[in-house]
């Protein structure tokens, strides 16, 4: 087992016993990924936004990236809900994941929402 | 109906209403208080001296029916933090009333020959010079208070605390809100201590009777509006229930800490353990569990964004208005404070003596490395506070800001750029933010210019797919579409969704070319907004500042900022290239 130090913001913080935001510890097979975190809270990939890893964003809004991420024992993830805000305007330079950064480039050029053709 | 220039000497005690002059009819807002300081300040003057000016400028749409979000007031003046031109605007309720008076702005210059102050009253009827004497020494709550029971028909009330009469150079200049708070302020830069240097406490603006806005080309206004209110509606960051009116800008602590680039505790670490504490969400359950203040909350008339909040404390009573990203981490995370009711008394305090709460924060933050307290020691912060009201020496030190302070301290670890301390983003874990703050003509400032990630497609006009460009250009791209909207009135979050959705950056556009009868498109905004980024650049070179000043602290350089353990890397010659153009082109 795994031991996460989990976050969630925002209405899904709900679902681990938060109002608007849960901090907990959370454990995990040593094999666990982000999809399984979510699963045990029964969280819907469609309903996240921003996933973190590490201060590592590893997800944006409408990608889904983040799933398949391997966790680790005393990682911190992140989670926020859908709706988050993070305007690209202020995130130039940040650190983001290799899986993160090939699913932006497949994407291709997309808009804040991620959801704009 | 020419639009007019009211030019307030201060010398005479004399008012003149005179129409715009040619060469600066085109500008509102920004634009034409950069315009004004230009061919009117003496780049060499003392910012506190007999010959700097305070200009004072609505938007082009402020004023207008309806045009969404459009109540920013422009304030320009050279800086007494910076030494630089300086435009910092606010929302309150002193925009959309100058510019229903028919002002496209108020120049006040001199200073009253008898050494008394005063307060102008502005209204249909011209201006009234009253002796301020009674309002001297006092918080800009009750000054709020007594200038809504004096005169009548709500006016705005546009004012310096007891920080600004010290004349300090962290003094702000304050805008009483819808519900006559006065959490608006003009804060970055000191202008609140130019206002005061021209012997002035209070201006009161009573639009009432007013001749209005003049529209040029009501078609197209409309159309326009039509436009940009469908985008900013329909954009995630800016529609009703999106994140910035559920949660306010203080939604960003929780992602900005997550990502590793929150300063904290002086800006030595990019995380803060306690952020989940002061962040927009707390405010928003507090809000939900105190069953008072506001989440939602509107800084002037007409805003449809409504970002802003009110905070309420355990009894109901209500602390502070607003409690904003940048309020949260300078007194909060950057002191290593996490409890957001002490970040809250802190802000009413910033708010009543009339202090820049970024300013003051990071100037709280530098004071505890130099050893006056412990981070984290939120009740010796506060306390700071009474040393500011008592006019002490120390609270006149702090007072003056964070470089001030530092000197006064001992301390290395200073975190501006031009004498302005920086926001809530840490250039070394989020590098793109750095060369705005590098690079503007204002010192250290988040809003000046938006630096974008690469993946993101851009919008408005021939701002075309991003990816291909240098950094330098697309600062100098943003920071010219920032100055554009700052001369518009409208806030700058409308950028969010014009920058996203191309009818919204038409329609911006359309608005200002149908209320200025100019012949405008979105393709022309860059182009205008580098017309006032010269204006501003040339002044600053004229003032002695030179590339060299264009640079971050040197401890960001060598000091490795955890969690990434990062510095800035930047070299100097990618700095250099985004205004490099100035002297380069015929512009």
């Amino acid at each position: 087992m795994i031991t996460i130090d989990l976050a969630i913001y925002g209405p899904l913080a709900r679902v681990a016993g938060g109002r608007l935001i849960t901090q907990t510890k959370l454990k995990l097979n040593n094999s666990a990924k982000i999809k399984d975190l979510l699963k045990t809270f029964n969280i819907s990939p469609d309903d996240i936004s921003y996933v973190f890893i590490n201060a590592v964003l590893c997800d944006v809004p409408g990608l889904n990236a983040s799933l398949e991420e391997p966790l680790h024992d005393n990682d911190h993830v992140g989670v926020f809900s859908k709706g988050y805000m993070w305007p690209y305007h202020y995130r130039e330079g940040a650190f983001i994941s290799k899986n993160l950064e090939i699913a932006l480039n497949n994407r291709g050029t997309v808009h804040h929402t991620y959801t704009n053709e | 109906m020419a639009r007019k220039i009211l030019r307030i000497n201060m010398n005479e005690l004399k008012a003149t209403y005179k129409d715009i002059p040619e060469k600066w009819a085109r500008w509102g807002g920004r634009g034409l208080t950069s315009a004004i300081v230009s061919d009117e300040v003496d780049p060499t003057c003392h910012p506190l001296g007999p010959n700097n000016k305070l200009v004072i400028a609505p938007g082009w749409v402020s004023g207008t029916p309806a045009a969404p979000s459009s109540g920013r007031t422009s304030f320009g003046a050279k800086s007494p933090l910076t030494g630089t031109i300086k435009e910092s605007n606010s929302g309150g309720l002193s925009s959309q009333k100058i510019a229903k008076l028919g002002l496209a702005a108020i120049i006040i210059e001199g200073s009253p020959k008898d050494g008394k102050w005063y307060t102008l009253h502005i209204s249909k009827d011209g201006v009234k010079f009253e002796d301020a004497s009674e309002l001297l020494g006092k918080g800009m709550e009750e000054v709020d208070k007594i200038c809504w029971e004096k005169y009548p028909n709500k006016p705005a009330v546009i004012g310096i605390g007891p920080v600004g009469e010290m004349k300090l150079t962290n003094a702000g200049i304050s805008i009483n809100d819808p519900e006559n708070n006065p959490g608006r302020y003009a804060g970055r830069g000191g202008l609140g201590a130019v206002m005061a240097s021209r012997g002035i406490k209070v201006i009161v603006v009573d639009d009432k009777g007013g001749p209005g806005v003049e529209i040029a080309n009501m078609e197209l206004f409309k159309k326009g509006r039509k436009k940009l209110t469908s985008a900013i509606m329909a954009h995630d960051l800016t529609k009703q229930d999106g994140a910035l009116n559920l949660y306010g800008t203080d939604v960003l602590m929780n992602i900005i800490n997550e990502a590793g680039g929150l300063p904290s505790r002086n800006f030595s670490a990019g995380q803060f353990e306690g952020a989940a504490k002061i962040s927009g969400e707390m405010i928003a359950e507090m809000v939900e569990t105190r069953h008072a203040g506001k989440a939602g909350h509107a800084c002037h008339p007409g805003c449809i964004i409504q970002c802003s909040n009110i905070y309420p404390d355990k009894d109901g009573s209500i602390i502070a208005s607003p409690i904003e990203y940048e309020t949260a981490f300078a007194l909060g995370s950057n002191c290593g404070i996490d409890d957001l009711d002490y970040v809250a008394k802190m802000t009413k305090e910033c708010n009543d003596l009339g202090l820049d709460t970024i300013e003051m924060g990071n100037t709280i933050a530098i004071a505890m490395e130099g050893g006056l307290l412990e981070f984290g020691d939120k009740v010796g912060a506060l306390k700071l506070f009474d040393e500011i009201k008592n006019k002490t020496p120390l609270g006149r030190i702090l007072g003056q800001g964070v470089e001030a302070t530092a000197k006064a301290f001992g301390v290395h670890r200073v975190p501006t750029v031009k004498g302005q301390s920086m926001p809530a983003y840490e250039p070394r874990a989020i590098k793109g933010i750095g060369f705005t703050y590098a690079t503007t003509t204002m010192g250290a400032d988040h809003t000046a210019g938006y630096t974008i990630a690469p993946e993101i497609a851009g919008v408005g006009g021939k701002v075309d797919p991003l990816t291909d460009k240098g950094k330098a250009e697309l600062s100098l791209t943003f920071q010219a579409a920032t100055a554009f909207i700052d001369s518009s009135g409208y806030c700058l979050f409308i950028a969010f969704p014009i920058l996203d959705i191309a009818e919204g950056w038409a329609g911006m556009a359309e608005t200002v070319a149908g209320v200025m009868g100019m012949d405008i498109t979105g393709d022309d905004v860059i182009a205008m907004g580098k017309e006032i980024l010269k204006k501003e650049r040339l002044f600053n070179e004229a003032a002695g500042f030179t590339n060299a000043d264009d640079r971050l602290p040197e401890f960001m350089r060598y000091e490795k900022l955890p969690p990434h353990n990062v510095t800035w890397d930047t070299p100097d010659e990618e700095i250099d290239k985004v205004y490099a153009w100035v002297h380069e082109t015929a512009d």
